[in-house]
């Protein structure tokens, strides 16, 4: 009993428990996700020594790097970590509705809709309209997309078999479509569009960070809302409508969360993949299957990956500074390898 | 015990909330930081005010005071209409081919710090150089163009292979106008020259079609216009003969039976170095259709350095390629 503390609003629309140790793990994620960013503060072209960056945040530096921290680092860290708890949360979420631990917003089409919106920005609207618009060129690919996988998933209502298979066949499709307009246009232009797809925090502006907060303090906290939902429909739809659960549109919820999340973070930073398939997973390992739990450690731990990604990315082969999204994909292939290696008896 | 639940988890909500607004003042406290610190590096004067221009360029109007001496150049045409100009830049990007520097440009570029690639410039090593004049190219750097301008004056080009614009656009930059009158000035002089002279030597065949081919390895390509073509058409010369038309940049093939889209009296071809692209090359050019190109019954295919007539990009790089076609019609420059 005293191994788990219970989170409940009045009314009870939020409801979900803690277990001590999770409390723990959380904690200590926390601690090395701000030690992560610290790092992401100190390196760079010139090392910064975290002290240095520390008497700077807190408002004691000489102004010496008011520059190189404040408009190139800062942003670009805090990016890198919404970016990837965004990831982390919307590929929890998927994996929970599909009921299938390979599911992740890149295999079930909704990466793929955003490159469309993109690609398609990039290669008609780039020099006539700013690229500052080009993240709702993004972000509407990716809910059309949604929309459209949904839309065809639907037959009284959407399984996830469904909507697996569908997400497949529509993100085939757009990648199709993407691979077309890289052919037909000329040669800058795709090396703008291949930069994209391969997902780079590179120029994070906080112009950025101030555009993707709202989306992450908005639909990180709803997602607690559906945590009795998540933990139900683990069991099977049966189960869950049976427990008086309207799976439809509380699925229907979820997905829109997800869609919205990983939309969000690939409007702003491309194509960056595998943090929404493999955070989860990690997440599963040390905290089990509470949804509750899961929704803060899938977050930290995306958010910490994809800002270990981009130190690397701008550091190991300076003074080129490198796609964070070529690393993504390194740590990610291996681990998805080992993933498959070991569900193969099952 | 319900009663128990419910104060427990009252707190435990309140202290939530607390814990995210405090992470949100602390990001506000953050960003007005920065605000503040942006600005004061934005209006740092410098000494010198004799000469403030007003340079009109692809991303708006950039005021510049003085002759800046160190400058950061981010596209390769830049670099080589910097060195052409005589202003060796502080920093540059890497170059496509030949890492770090193109061999002809190497002699002049000694010591240049190198600050990451064209499409991603290292923007902490550009700061690093503390540069007092930025030259970027729209089609690359647009969204970094406010954090280059804090870092210097940026003027940026639309494009990055128009070699004469750049050296317009440098010109009033670097506050070498009569430099940059002089380069273009002895380019219009060659031209002249070389169209009086190839139009002596080849009479009525005279002007002659031209396509200049690029090999990849899964299609090739015919540049109609970029830096190659628009020289070739400024020399007079036409382009494909069954290519009509004008709007198209680049001519994409990926079928060999549209190899007659290639027809011209000469073909420039370059090529990646390559066994992929190599391939594609012998496939595309033991297809009996090729033989039936007019360049290729004429014996007038010649393979050209990719380096001078499509990456350099710079007034040296055309002349070098305005060279290299004296020398095939052997004229005398």
């Amino acid at each position: 009993m005293t191994n788990f503390f219970a989170v409940r609003t009045k009314s009870g629309a939020i409801s979900f428990q803690f277990s001590k140790k999770t409390t723990i793990i959380i904690s200590c994620l926390s601690l090395t996700a701000v030690f992560v960013f610290i790092l992401s503060l100190s390196a760079g072209s010139s090392f910064i020594s975290p002290l240095a960056v520390a008497g700077h945040v807190f408002g004691y530096g000489d102004g010496s790097y008011d520059f190189v921290l404040n408009t190139l680092r800062f942003p670009r860290a805090l990016m890198a970590f919404m970016v990837g708890a965004a990831l982390g949360v919307a590929g929890l979420i998927l994996q929970g509705i599909i009921r299938n631990p390979l599911a992740s917003p890149d295999i079930i089409g909704i990466t793929s809709g955003a490159s469309v919106g993109a690609i398609i920005f990039i290669v008609y609207l780039m020099g006539t309209v700013s690229l500052n618009w080009l993240p709702l060129s993004a972000i509407s690919g990716a809910a059309v997309s949604a929309v459209f996988i949904y839309l065809l998933s639907w037959k009284k209502g959407v399984t996830p078999i469904r909507l697996v298979l569908m997400g497949i066949g529509v993100a085939a499709l757009m990648k199709a479509f993407v691979t077309m307009m890289l052919v037909m246009s000329e040669a800058a232009i795709t090396t703008k569009s291949y930069l994209w797809l391969t997902g780079s925090l590179y120029g994070a502006t906080w112009m950025d960070v101030y555009a993707m907060l709202p989306w992450l303090l908005v639909f990180i906290p709803v997602t607690f809302l559906y945590t009795r939902t998540m933990n139900v429909s683990e069991l099977g739809d049966d189960v869950a409508k049976s427990l008086g659960i309207n799976i439809e549109l509380q699925r229907f919820m979820l997905l829109f969360i997800s869609v919205v999340l990983a939309g969000s973070a690939v409007a702003f930073a491309g194509g960056i993949e595998f943090i929404g398939l493999i955070a989860p997973h990690i997440g599963r390992m040390i905290v089990g299957r509470s949804f509750a739990a899961l929704v803060p450690v899938s977050a930290l731990i995306g958010g910490i990956m994809v800002m270990l990604a981009d130190i690397v990315a701008r550091t190991a082969f300076l003074p080129l500074d490198i796609p964070a999204g070529v690393f993504t994909a390194a740590i990610g292939a291996p681990f998805f390898i080992y993933l498959l290696y070991r569900n193969r008896n099952n | 015990m319900q009663a128990n639940t419910y104060a427990f988890s009252r707190k435990s909500l309140f202290s939530l909330m607390a814990l995210l607004l405090s992470m949100l003042l602390f990001l506000a406290g953050c960003g007005n930081d920065s605000a503040g610190g942006a600005e004061e590096t934005k209006t740092e004067p410098k000494a010198e005010e004799e000469t403030a221009r007003e340079i009109t360029h692809a991303m708006g109007t950039t005021t510049i005071e003085g002759t800046p001496q160190k400058i950061v150049t981010l596209y390769q045409g830049a670099t080589d209409v910097a060195v052409e100009m005589g202003v060796k830049p502080a920093g540059a990007v890497e170059s496509w081919l030949q890492q770090p520097v193109y061999e002809y440009l190497k002699d002049d570029m000694e010591g240049v710090t190198i600050v990451g690639q064209e499409t991603q410039p290292n923007l902490e090593e550009i700061a690093k150089l503390e540069p007092d004049l930025i030259i970027a190219s729209k089609l690359r750097h647009e969204e970094i163009y406010d954090q280059l301008s804090q870092i210097a004056p940026t003027v940026a080009h639309e494009t990055v292979f128009d070699f004469k614009g750049t050296v317009e656009m440098m010109g009033e930059a670097m506050n070498q106008q009569d430099k940059a009158d002089e380069l273009l000035a002895a380019w219009d002089e060659r031209v002249s020259d070389f169209q009086g002279k190839i139009q002596e030597k080849m009479g009525d065949k005279w002007p002659m079609h031209v396509s200049v081919l690029n090999f990849r390895e899964d299609h090739a390509r015919i540049y109609v216009t970029g830096f190659a073509g628009s020289i070739l058409t400024e020399l007079g010369f036409e382009g494909p003969k069954n290519i009509t038309d004008e709007s198209l940049d680049v001519v994409k093939l990926t079928d060999k039976e549209s190899i007659s889209q290639m027809n011209a009296d000469v073909f420039y071809m370059f090529m990646e170095d390559n066994e992929a692209v190599k391939k594609t090359h012998d496939e595309w050019t033991s297809h009996p259709l090729w033989a039936n190109l007019d360049a290729v019954k004429a014996d007038q295919v010649y393979t050209v350095d990719e380096i001078i007539w499509n990456m350099g990009g710079g007034i040296r790089a055309a002349n070098l390629m305005l060279d290299d076609i004296y020398n095939r019609f052997e004229l005398e420059k």
